[in-house]
């Protein structure tokens, strides 16, 4: 409980920071949502009303004030350029993100774990060479590129998916899950190859710690020390790494989405970004910080699991 | 149990993924509906769904079809009866009277009424918040109701173009929301939006003209045009209105490229204030350096129409094709006015380019290139479209810059009047009492022929100042899926869908 | 097992060590010979194909990408190198504060930490570029700050653990100066862990700055960097697609090589 607790302030700490942060950014950005909304055929008299209706004219830290009021109210605000609740929006496009985090997830998982481990048992194999060396080739890929390839290889010339046809959570499930199946691969690749790349040898490494040769010396048999003792040890680092991946995955899958069109938060935060819309980046962002610190706190209840002697503090 | 659960988990993992990806096989396409069709859009609609405050160029071609004006463009240029069946101009253009046509409804069932149509005038006359919706509205003396369908509109002074204004989208005094829920009288009605996916319009069954051709309209955002063939060929839409020469070059000959222009005026547009530019002799070397027809070599595979002032060839009687070749390139020539002008060790500026216009970007490209070759070094400086909106066009703190300048309407004024000294979108900040003179002898004018002189001379005013730096007008590639035909281009920045049928 | 693990490390080393001066070579050559002007044009060799005139043919305003390559190679290798310069040097005074002193301190560094790493770094660079124009030192510096969370965390760990080893505390028990103690004594027994951080951190430099460009927000054209003319090329994939391989090898080369080196040393 404790512990929750101070999470918590942690977690309402850098929220406050980082809130502030943005909004200090927009103070500074050129441009704002006034002349955003009135294009060009504002003229300056029109620009001015509206700042003044907005309340863009009163002191950045008033501002914020007005925000984090409304905020912990459960006001988010309405969009300036969709003129829509922010709330709505945002949790709209959440389920877009989150199954897409997941899935390519999964895809991590069991893409590294056995290859992991067959890499591990047959280390210096020419398999292994084989692998290590894709996984380099793999992770000195640029994101954006690795999108259009997928699509160029998969959607284009064996036609397993239709390239740009996103379908809405809402109209079909399955068919929204397949589109993203080829995202979510992007996403997945490199991060699957480092995956594997660290369980290769945190499992080499743990293998060569003294109660894997007292195991050995009391004739257990290879894959019963693996599984038992080594994978389950050698697990520590892996999770410690696939929770930094999944809190990268929920902030920085913007560019595949950009990439397959998949409306998701990135593609809404880079929008409001463009537009000045700050009610709906704060509101993304906070969202994204949330989750975040979900994974975090998950990681740590797992380590728990994992192995007993870690406990939360 | 935990051994079990490491072995067991994958592969539950591998089967889900499995049967994901083999649905992904054979959910293919959906069979093709009667009519239905997805037409894809470089951005979103991100701003008011209220016609009188949408403000992007994006979003006024989309609300063409779901609103309509007493009268609206065609795609000829000329102007037709909408919601008005009739109109009558009299002392000569100050007083216009206007015929309601009789049972036209809007998209709730509603009909319109002459209130509404005072509502929505009045709505854009407005001066309360600042300044009026639509500029050219502050010449509105009064807009009356005389019976259930009559309305006549004075203004203060004639003005013959002022029919072109009445485009302006009717719409019901009695709407809530009209940010989020449009409701007009046009051809189409509002289905639904979601914000970076879609943009859904139906038929209007009730239409008072010739109903659409096509029932069901998705426009998807595509948010990397590069990969526009892609997803034009694999289905996911159907017609896109603006692919580069490359890409129709590569779409194969299931899809139709209809070739026209974007109808605006790309420049490079200076600021007359900065220091440089305001001596004529560096403007005029300027125009000299560059050559038109190699830019559209480069960004275009050599399409585009060459301008030699601020109007296009869509307006027919207005356009000067022969001012094209006021500035031909002349590097010879182009030097010896700089060092006329004691830049003869050469002079820098910047161009700043809104980032979202790669046509643009890779115009100022070239140009950088081309203005090497006479000792000048130009930068060029990318920012966002917001952040152009408000540094080069509101706060006009910019040297020189690369955009597409478009006519609001279907009038020469609405291109010309932007270079009179006293224009609030004089974003350039040109200053000259001839070309004053001669745009207020051509607006004012009754006369066609008069008006037309008078235009003609302020764009050769323009051209032999060396105003701007004009280059073209873009070219436009439509790419549409044979199954559906009946595409019509616009003198203005519309896509009418309306018209679109299946091709049979 | 032992002694072929040895002969593997050699083998990264070498393809590491060789890739890396391949690039190096590349770009210092570029620095004094390109064969064409990296920005002049010509609308006749539009797209033109490999030829021992174009060694990696043209671009879309008929652009020798050889040249470009050789320009882009070098700004993308600066930006890469100034990111993790930045990232590392501001990244190693902060964790160690923050690790040797730990406390309240600490505690607000990390939090300030965590509020850059949820920044969105797109809008870190927008704010950048509306402040002093954009190019390619704003991009370094955008980048440096967004890297400086994660080398703080690294180095942090690395103080948190040695600050109780006994040589620390001999060498407090010999009257050092807490900053001696940090920077002449622990400092250097990170550098192991460091190296590997900075590594990595120059990969990712790379590849986050082809993303950039990807978003339109990298160095500004005609000036090339790897991951523009990436950006730049996809557009004609089917029409030149060698315009979008060459500098997509490069940056794969480019990476790949870093990280085998890093792999290479680490086993060394």
């Amino acid at each position: 409980m404790r512990y929750a607790g101070k999470k918590m302030i942690t977690m309402l700490l850098t929220l406050f920071a980082v809130t502030l942060f943005v909004f200090l950014a927009f103070h500074l950005i050129s441009g704002d949502p006034a002349t955003s909304m009135l294009g060009t055929d504002a003229t300056p008299e029109r620009i001015a009303a509206l700042r003044q209706e907005l309340g863009l004219n009163d002191p950045v830290l008033v501002q914020y004030g007005r925000w984090a009021k409304g905020f912990l109210t459960g006001d988010m605000g309405t969009s300036y350029s969709y003129r829509l609740p922010v709330g709505e929006m945002v949790l709209d496009k959440l389920p877009v993100t989150v199954t897409l985090t997941i899935m390519a997830f999964i895809l991590i998982v069991i893409i590294s774990v056995p290859m992991g481990i067959y890499t591990a048992r047959h280390a210096g194999g020419w398999v292994d060479r084989a692998i290590y060396m894709v996984n380099q080739v793999i992770m000195a890929f640029p994101p954006f590129f690795a999108g259009i390839l997928i699509t160029l290889v998969f959607g284009r010339i064996f036609r397993l998916f239709t390239p740009g046809g996103y379908v809405s959570y809402e109209k079909s499930f399955a068919g929204f899950v397949s589109y993203l199946f080829f995202p979510a691969l992007a996403i997945a690749l490199p991060k699957a190859a480092m995956a594997v790349k660290l369980l290769r040898s945190s499992l080499i490494s743990e293998s060569k710690l003294d109660y894997v040769r007292t195991a050995y010396s009391r004739g257990n048999a290879t894959r019963d020390v693996l599984y038992k003792h080594v994978l389950k040890n050698a697990l520590i680092p892996l999770i410690t790494f696939l929770g930094m991946a999944l809190a990268d995955m929920i902030a920085g899958s913007l560019i595949i989405e950009q990439v397959f069109g998949i409306p998701g938060l990135g593609r809404i935060l880079l929008s409001a970004i463009s537009n000045r819309d700050y009610p709906v980046v704060m509101a993304v962002i906070v969202c994204i910080a949330v989750l975040v610190l979900l994974v975090n706190m998950a990681v740590d209840i797992i380590y728990g699991l994992v192995d007993p002697r870690i406990t939360v503090e | 149990m935990k051994r079990k659960g490491l072995k067991g988990l994958p592969m539950v993992f591998v089967l889900t993924t499995l049967a994901i990806a083999l649905s992904g096989c054979s959910g293919d396409k959906k069979e093709e509906t009667s009519s239905q069709i997805t037409i894809g859009i470089p951005q979103d609609i991100e701003e008011s769904l209220d016609p009188h405050k949408a403000v992007g160029a994006g979003t006024e071609e989309i609300l063409f079809n779901l609103f309509e004006g007493l009268v609206k463009p065609e795609s000829d240029g000329s102007l037709i009866p909408a919601v008005a069946s009739a109109y009558e101009e009299s002392e000569g253009g100050r007083v216009y009277t206007f015929t309601l046509r009789e049972g036209v409804k809007f998209h709730d069932g509603s009909a319109v009424t002459a209130e509404d149509v005072k509502y929505s005038i009045d709505k854009c006359a407005d001066t309360s918040n600042g300044g009026p919706l639509v500029e050219a509205y502050s010449n509105i003396e009064s807009f009356e109701i005389k019976d259930a369908s009559t309305v006549v509109m004075t203004l203060k002074e004639a003005d013959t173009e002022f029919l072109a204004y009445m485009t302006t989208a009717i719409i019901p005094t009695a709407n809530e929301n009209p940010d989020t829920n449009p409701i007009g009288t046009g051809p189409y009605k509002f289905v639904s939006r979601s914000p970076q996916e879609n943009f859904v319009v139906e038929r209007f069954e009730d239409y008072w003209g010739e109903p659409a051709g096509i029932r069901d309209v998705t426009f998807r955002i595509c948010s990397n045009t590069d990969s526009l063939v892609m997803d034009l060929e694999g289905g996911s839409i159907d017609m896109f209105a603006r692919v580069t020469a490359t890409q129709a070059a590569e779409l194969s000959d299931r899809f139709e490229i209809l070739e026209g222009t974007m109808n605006l005026v790309q420049a490079m547009y200076l600021n007359h204030e900065a220091e440089i530019f305001q001596d004529v002799r560096v403007r005029k070397a300027l125009c000299y350096a560059i050559d038109p027809e190699e830019i559209m070599m480069m960004v275009s595979d050599g399409k585009g129409t060459e301008i030699g002032s601020s109007m296009f060839p869509a307006f027919g009687k207005y356009y000067m094709e022969e001012l094209n070749d006021t500035y031909n390139q002349d590097i010879e020539k182009a030097k010896r006015l700089l060092e006329e002008a004691g830049y003869a060790n050469g002079l820098s500026f910047t161009i700043t380019v809104p980032s979202n216009y790669q046509q643009h970007i890779d115009t100022a490209q070239v140009l950088v290139e081309q203005f090497k070759a006479i000792g000048v070094d130009a930068k060029i400086q990318l920012i966002e479209w917001d952040s152009w909106l408000s540094d080069v066009y509101q706060n006009r703190d910019y040297e020189a810059t690369v955009v597409g300048v478009d006519a609001s309407s279907l009038t020469g004024s609405s291109l010309l009047r932007r270079f009179t000294s006293t224009a609030g979108n004089n974003f350039v900040n040109y200053s000259n009492a001839d070309y004053d003179a001669a745009f207020e002898e051509g607006i004012s004018s009754t006369d066609d022929a008069r008006k037309t002189k008078y235009y003609k001379e302020c764009e050769r005013i323009l051209a032999e100042d060396a105003v701007n730096v004009y280059i073209q007008d873009l070219p436009e590639f439509v790419a549409l899926n044979k199954k559906y035909t009946g595409y019509e281009f616009y003198p203005l920045y519309v896509q009418d869908i309306a018209k679109l049928r299946l091709a049979q | 097992m032992a002694v072929n693990v040895n002969r593997k490390k050699n083998y990264n080393l070498i393809l590491g060590g060789g890739l890396t001066g391949v690039i190096m070579l590349f770009i210092l050559i570029g620095i004094f010979y390109t064969p064409y002007d990296p920005d002049a044009m010509n609308a006749a060799d539009k797209f033109a194909g490999v030829s021992i005139r174009h060694l990696m043919g043209c671009d879309n305003f008929g652009r020798d990408v050889f040249s470009r390559v050789l320009e882009g190679s070098r700004t993308t290798w600066l930006v890469a190198a100034g990111t993790v310069f930045i990232g590392t040097f501001f990244g190693v005074i902060l964790g160690a504060l923050t690790g040797y002193y730990g406390g309240i301190v600490d505690e607000i560094l990390m939090r300030v930490n965590d509020a850059v790493f949820a920044f969105p770094s797109i809008l870190l660079a927008l704010t950048f570029i509306s402040i002093s124009g954009s190019g390619r030192y704003q991009v370094v510096i955008a980048l440096g700050i967004a890297f400086i969370p994660s080398f703080a965390r690294i180095v942090r760990g690395e103080f948190i653990k040695c600050k109780n080893m006994d040589y620390v505390k001999n060498a407090r028990l010999q009257g050092a100066g807490d900053f001696r103690i940090m920077f002449v004594h622990i400092l250097p027994n990170t550098l192991t862990v460091l190296l590997s951080a900075v590594m990595i951190g120059f990969n990712n430099a790379v590849l986050a700055e082809a993303g950039m460009s990807f978003l339109g927000i990298g160095v500004q054209p005609p000036d090339a960097s790897l991951g523009r003319m990436l950006a730049e090329a996809q557009s004609y994939l089917f029409r030149a697609p060698a315009y979008a391989v060459f500098p997509g090898v490069v940056i794969i080369l480019m990476v790949l090589g870093f990280s085998l080196l890093g792999d290479g040393l680490k086993n060394e």
